[in-house]
């Protein structure tokens, strides 16, 4: 595969990058973690040896930095779970547009 | 002998099974989605299929990047819905058909596909939702047994689409080498087009997706030489999982009736088609 442009596969570079972002959100999969995490956020990211770099990222919810540092869409949107956010909502963050014009102008979408 | 009745085509995007749980079925947004799927629901009843053969991939929810299976068939007696990040939904468990699952993975590596074997997992929307939209939610247990197949299309090297193509037809020769009466109906799930990462997020192609519910019908054999790259450029990053609909129409005959199609833009972030296929 060569690379396409604006996206990011989950290959070798992306998977072992973001190896320890994705493990972190793993962990929201189950209810202890969750817990963890909104109990202390902070105290829950710093048992996957992230970076302060993924720390900020993840802690602003700075969608496109989280998946360009390697983290995969399918894994961080459990932060979702307990953050609520629309997916339609990280999609145009990671574009730069408003969500409105990211619903009409990406998805067609009228109203 | 086990027959196939048909194959079923459907994309099976989370926020299809999140809508069903508010409520949210008969709204303006979702009704038509639904709607066109009434055919092929009945389509089901008149068929009454015993066992599902479910073609998917897990979302990083059962599995996770520790260990990644390219194959995976379930031959579990039973699979429960597994935990998302909101809990397990509400719905009943899946039960397995372990027998034929055990043939078929005698019969897979007999034909040089070497699966993974797995005896214990839990299952997400990948197909939670498929069983939902053909077969709609029982109130204690679903009507079909189900089997199925984790294809991993997520974690680079995927499969290339030929291969499915292949699994799909070596499949089609385990349900008809196997000695019971069982009426099989094989699902292929996912896509149609829908990119949910990089600054191409939102990407949507409903020519293509147009395109593909016609082919899959009439063209597999070229489907399945195209490469994954021109899946991605063509359905977007996430949308190139819709090469495991290659599984189900290997496991037909060459030549298929269509008996419905449908196509709705966008569900969520995604060009959702559907399509119910008999051997001709």
């Amino acid at each position: 595969m060569t690379e396409i442009p604006e996206t990011p596969i989950l290959d070798r570079a992306h998977q072992l990058r973001g190896y320890r972002m994705n493990k972190m959100a793993m962990g929201l999969s189950r209810p202890e973690g969750r817990a963890a995490f909104l109990a202390d956020e902070r105290a829950y990211l710093d048992r996957f040896d992230l970076t302060e770099e993924e720390i900020t990222a993840v802690m602003s919810r700075d969608w496109r930095t989280m998946i360009g540092l390697g983290g995969n869409l399918f894994l961080i949107l459990k932060i979702s779970a307990v953050d609520p956010v629309r997916i339609t909502e990280i999609g145009a963050h990671q574009v730069g547009m408003d969500h409105e014009s990211f619903l009409r102008d990406r998805l067609g979408k009228k109203e | 002998m086990a027959t196939i009745v048909g194959g079923l085509g459907t994309s099976h995007v989370p926020s299809i099974g999140a809508a069903l749980d508010k409520g949210l079925r008969d709204t303006p947004e979702w009704k038509p989605f639904f709607d066109g799927y009434l055919p092929a629901r009945e389509w089901v009843r008149e068929q009454r299929p015993d066992v599902a053969v479910v073609v998917f991939n897990d979302h990083f929810n059962a599995l996770f990047l520790d260990r990644v299976p390219t194959f995976a068939v379930g031959c579990a007696a039973e699979y429960h819905p597994v935990d998302e990040g909101w809990g397990p939904r509400a719905i009943p468990p899946f039960a397995g058909a372990a027998d034929f699952s055990w043939h078929l993975v005698d019969h897979l590596v007999e034909n040089r596909f070497d699966p993974e074997i797995i005896q214990e997992i839990r299952v997400d929307h990948g197909l939670q939702v498929p069983m939902e939209l053909f077969w709609g939610r029982p109130a204690d247990a679903w009507p079909v047994k189900v089997v199925p197949i984790f294809v991993n299309v997520l974690q680079y090297p995927i499969p290339l689409p030929i291969r499915l193509y292949e699994l799909g037809q070596a499949l089609g020769r385990a349900i008809e080498s196997y000695d019971g009466d069982e009426r099989f109906v094989v699902l292929g799930t996912g896509g149609l087009s829908h990119q949910l990462q990089g600054s191409r997020a939102g990407f949507l192609n409903p020519a293509a997706d147009r395109r593909f519910l016609v082919d899959i019908a009439e063209n597999p054999a070229e489907l399945a030489s195209w490469s994954r790259q021109k899946y991605v450029e063509t359905f977007g990053g996430e949308g190139a999982e819709v090469i495991m609909w290659l599984v189900m129409r290997g496991a037909l005959t060459p030549e298929v009736v269509v008996r419905h199609r449908h196509y709705f833009s966008p569900a969520s972030m995604t060009g959702a088609g559907m399509i119910v296929l008999e051997n001709a």
